[in-house]
């Protein structure tokens, strides 16, 4: 299975902190998956001309996919995935 | 003039004088205001580079900058200047709320206090009524019992800039604490306050502050603020969820310093997260002066921790948190509410109770010598810990000089997290390359806000950089430092560097002061202002060896979590930082970069 991890205003759309999903090849087809389970204000938020938005940040065990690939960053099985909307602090 | 006041307060506690004197105009358009023009002040009036930072010699500066209590975007800030005790650098202390405008509404651009008062004193500024009042009853209360007796002593709408017990008996790491909960807190300002004596700064100003052209400054702030307005940070993140909000995305890159920076992922690191105070403590959110984005927090504990108060921010809720492996956020809380009652600043005192719980863990320190159980952990201990060096009660009194001079007095120096004496803040440098190099470069030493490489390595911002990676990190650092250093002495907010840059603070710059600044001009001013802080740590000894962080960063592999088998690569990026910088191969800047610059060696 692969374990999703949602924060900050995300967790607002899918109303929970994390959900698990099983195997599927990279991280677009599974916000594809997943916009199916959480609906059009997901789908928004996550997805952008049929691949991952740039309003989000994802990384798969740690690696934002920005330096992996992108939305064709793989996935096998036991993977994290974290979910972030554009933050900044310090 | 415009933006600037064109004003100096001299005062001499020694023998009790005030002064007024016009502001050096030159050295304003060059080095800006707040955190470069007052290191010019410094260095120019002290000239003994060597004085200890506990003398009277020591000047001490509260400089606001020329967009300071203007409409600019975020224009609340001011900083508090002197010679670092904790360091030895120049420190330049940044802090927000509403003291730095009131300051500027009083007509003034900066006060020098010189010397040291015979007898605890305070001084009150309305508007050109200078004076310096007794303080006997206030020696020794906390920041917020200060504040509120010299409102009633003064005027309700002062402002109030103090020390509290830390301040007054020489924590090295003691704040300035403005508006009861806004800190210029770092390198121990608060210390040399106390050194003089000095127990608040009352400022109630009527006058305002005047712009070159109003219309072309109200247009460039709008045009700036719709910009703020569009952004995902700025109005997005920040407001929601406070600057906490990185607690998640740290820990899940691996990056989230734990138990003394032993590793970069805390298991429990949720419990301390924004979103977990936003559901739980946060009563609401609030914003300093001429602030969209309002990132403060209010907040309220309860059970054993109770209390109310600001915070805790994100470097507060690690330190007191995943640095000391602790997910109680209500402990964590309670010890920002300490803090900013003692005085004291959060990230050294959270690294440096971090640091003795390693000690004690590994029985370099015992509970005879403690007091009490110091296990990572430990919620009560950190907590009375916290109250402990406040007071220099107990093992306070160690905990009082910082982790570095504790863990060097027990043997064991390469357990203080620290880059040249001051301990880094809340991103492991083995999982943000970047960020390494930003601590052992630092001119006021481990610090985040001098170059903050984070917001490219993680946030994505204004582009994204790999954070493993060690290309290019050099010259992204330097355009971030030379950037920061001329928006902390514009007197604008660094955050709002998330959404705009020196385009956007020539152009607010420009209008407000008359005087024409690019986006160049704008980077060689802070570009000027890092050289310059360089030449004084070149002055008083310290050398390339000091350019480093802990042994442990760059030796000993992340054991656990995303980043797990990392290690920093400083010593692999310093040369190429040199270069970027216009230095030698020793890290010396060279006579054609000064020249450039318009700067001699000190």
């Amino acid at each position: 299975m692969i374990r999703i991890l949602f924060f900050a205003t995300i967790r607002d759309l899918t109303r929970e902190k994390e959900t698990s999903a099983p195997p599927c090849p990279n991280v677009r087809d599974l916000f594809l998956g997943l916009s199916a389970i959480y609906g059009e204000a997901f789908r928004r938020e996550a997805l952008e001309d049929g691949d991952v938005s740039g309003r989000v940040i994802v990384m798969v065990n740690g690696r934002a996919i920005a330096h992996t690939g992108g939305g064709k960053t793989p996935l096998s099985d036991g993977d994290t995935v974290a979910v972030f909307p554009i933050i900044g602090g310090g | 003039m415009y933006g600037w006041t064109g004003k100096v307060l001299r005062v001499n506690l020694t023998d009790g004088t005030t002064r007024k004197e016009p502001l050096r105009v030159k050295d304003a358009e060059a080095f800006i205001g707040a955190r470069g023009l007052g290191s010019k002040y410094w260095i120019d009036d002290v000239k003994d580079l060597s004085v200890d930072p506990l003398s009277p010699g020591n000047n001490l500066l509260f400089v606001t900058g020329p967009l300071t209590g203007t409409m600019a975007t975020s224009g609340g800030r001011y900083e508090v200047v002197c010679k670092a005790p904790l360091t030895g650098t120049l420190a330049a202390s940044n802090s927000g709320g509403y003291f730095g405008p009131e300051l500027k509404y009083a007509g003034y651009d900066l006060i020098v206090f010189e010397g040291k008062a015979p007898k605890p004193v305070y001084l009150y500024v309305y508007n050109d009524t200078v004076e310096i009042r007794d303080a006997s009853a206030l020696w020794g209360k906390n920041t917020h019992e200060t504040t509120d007796a010299i409102l009633a002593a003064t005027d309700p709408d002062a402002k109030v800039s103090c020390i509290g017990p830390a301040g007054e008996k020489g924590v090295l790491f003691a704040a300035v604490i403005n508006d009861k909960h806004r800190a210029a807190g770092r390198s121990g300002v608060g210390a040399v306050m106390g050194s003089k004596n000095l127990k608040a700064v009352a400022v109630r100003g009527t006058k305002g502050v005047k712009v070159a052209d109003t219309a072309a400054f109200l247009k460039a702030v709008g045009e700036a603020r719709e910009k703020l307005a569009a952004n995902p940070v700025t109005s997005g993140g920040l407001p929601a969820f406070g600057t906490n909000v990185l607690v998640n995305i740290l820990n899940q890159a691996g990056g989230l310093p734990t138990r003394n920076f032993q590793t970069g992922h805390f298991e429990e690191a949720d419990a301390i997260s924004g979103e977990t105070l936003s559901a739980t403590l946060l009563v609401t959110k609030k914003g300093c002066a001429g602030c969209t984005s309002a990132c403060g927090r209010v907040s309220r504990t309860t059970g054993k921790f109770a209390g109310s108060g600001e915070g805790p921010e994100y470097e507060t809720a690690w330190s007191f948190g995943a640095d000391c492996g602790i997910s109680d956020l209500s402990a964590a809380t309670k010890a920002n509410f300490l803090c900013n009652e003692l005085g004291i600043d959060t990230i050294t005192m959270g690294s440096t109770i971090a640091c003795a719980m390693e000690m004690f863990e590994k029985g370099i320190l015992t509970e005879s010598e403690t007091g009490m159980d110091l296990s990572f952990g430990n919620a009560d201990s950190m907590v009375e810990m916290v109250k402990k060096t406040g007071l220099r009660e107990g093992f306070g009194d160690k905990l009082a000089m910082g982790s570095w001079r504790l863990a060097t007095e027990l043997g064991h120096p390469e357990l203080s997290m620290t880059a040249k004496k001051q301990e880094m803040p809340a991103y492991d440098p083995r999982a943000l390359q970047g960020m390494g190099l930003e601590y052992a470069t630092s001119n006021r030493g481990g610090c985040h806000v001098r170059g903050y490489l984070t917001s490219p390595e993680i946030l994505g911002l204004p582009q994204k950089l790999d954070p493993d990676s060690i290309v290019e990190k050099p010259g992204w650092l330097k355009a971030f430092q030379d950037l920061t250093g001329s928006f902390d002495s514009s007197g604008v907010c660094l955050f709002t560097t998330f959404a705009i840059g020196a385009d956007e603070l020539a152009a607010q710059m420009t209008t407000a002061t008359g005087v024409p600044y690019t986006a160049d001009s704008i980077m060689k001013a802070g570009d000027r202002i890092w050289n310059l802080e360089r030449l004084f740590n070149l002055a008083v000894g310290f050398t390339k060896a000091d350019d480093t962080i802990p042994p442990r960063l760059l030796n000993e592999p992340i054991p656990t979590g995303p980043a797990k088998g990392k290690v920093s690569r400083v010593p692999e990026m310093l040369p190429g930082y040199y270069e970027a910088r216009g230095w030698d191969e020793s890290g010396i800047p060279t006579d054609a970069k000064l020249e450039e610059l318009g700067l001699a060696r000190l």
